[in-house]
């Protein structure tokens, strides 16, 4: 189960809105590489994974991204809270207000509304670990990206603390890649699906 | 900042310590050095928390102490603090 804490994982508090910058960040949102796509890929795939580390992992990152998704929330919140009509349309923001008004909806930068088919649940731990790598570093590319363009202190303060933790994760998914393949024919690990062919572990079990 | 922002920030850096450290420990299980480390933040989040909730209100639904229910008062997290 979940229990929700009445907290941010790391503290946004801008000062300044701007949509523009709003309408960037909403990619990390809803967006093909954002957090609620992160959070559903991990907490996804962990039903089936075969080793506890890896149960754990996808667990705890699946929830982690949870909270990312929040602090995004936050941030676009936060960006376009209070706007003029005339602001509204001087940032360019009307056709996203035109959908949404100032309501925080999941889709991407480019107004791509998010979809399952952001994300895989193979059921082969060692494509979805290869899945997990690649999203981690697809979401810091992102965050690189809007770094680019973000020149409030308050907003990249935010935004630099979450680019870590893809740095974070991405070095997890590594540990549980090797910790997976230490248990596997080292000759060929692609002989097997870890999760569907449970034999691929008993044969190790018997070269010990 | 707010004293209420200032004590949150805290208690946000402790959760986080916490959180990294349980991740790690996912992939590193016999790891004792970082178990007590674990542990000794824990000890050090606990009453900072229980702090916290006694004077802002609770940060769970479940921790409500009083005979009204706090959980619906604001803030939200998401929401700025007026600058007092």
């Amino acid at each position: 189960m979940f229990v929700y804490e009445k907290k941010l994982q790391y503290p946004v508090n801008i000062k300044t809105p701007n949509p523009k910058l709003a309408k960037m960040i909403m990619s990390q949102f809803g967006g093909p590489d954002g957090e609620l796509g992160a959070s559903l890929r991990y907490l996804s795939q962990r039903f089936t994974m075969p080793l506890p580390e890896l149960k754990a992992t996808l667990t705890d990152i699946g929830t982690e991204e949870l909270s990312h998704l929040e602090m995004i929330g936050a941030i676009l919140y936060q960006l376009t809270k209070g706007l003029s009509e005339k602001e509204i349309k001087d940032a360019g923001f009307s056709d996203y207000f035109v959908d949404h008004t100032l309501g925080i909806y999941p889709g991407s930068a480019s107004g791509v509304p998010f979809t399952a088919a952001y994300i895989q649940s193979k059921g082969d731990a060692i494509t979805d670990l290869h899945e997990d790598l690649a999203a981690e570093q697809k979401a810091r590319t992102t965050y690189d990206n809007i770094l680019r363009f973000a020149d409030d202190p308050d907003v990249k303060d935010a935004i630099r603390f979450l680019r870590a933790r893809e740095v974070v994760h991405y070095q997890r998914f590594g540990e549980n890649l090797r910790i997976l393949t230490d248990k596997l024919d080292s000759k060929n690990f692609y002989a097997f699906n870890p999760e569907f062919d449970k034999k691929c572990f008993k044969n190790q079990m018997k070269n010990k | 900042m707010t004293e209420r922002e200032i004590m949150m920030k805290k208690l946000s850096s402790y959760q986080f310590t916490i959180d990294d450290l349980q991740l790690y420990l996912d992939t590193h299980p016999n790891d004792e050095k970082t178990i007590e480390k674990l542990n000794e933040t824990i000890a050090e989040f606990t009453p900072l928390k229980d702090k916290f909730e006694s004077l802002y209100g609770p940060l769970t639904a479940d921790e409500n102490s009083q005979n009204r229910w706090c959980w619906i008062k604001a803030p939200w997290p998401w929401e700025t603090e007026e600058v007092e």
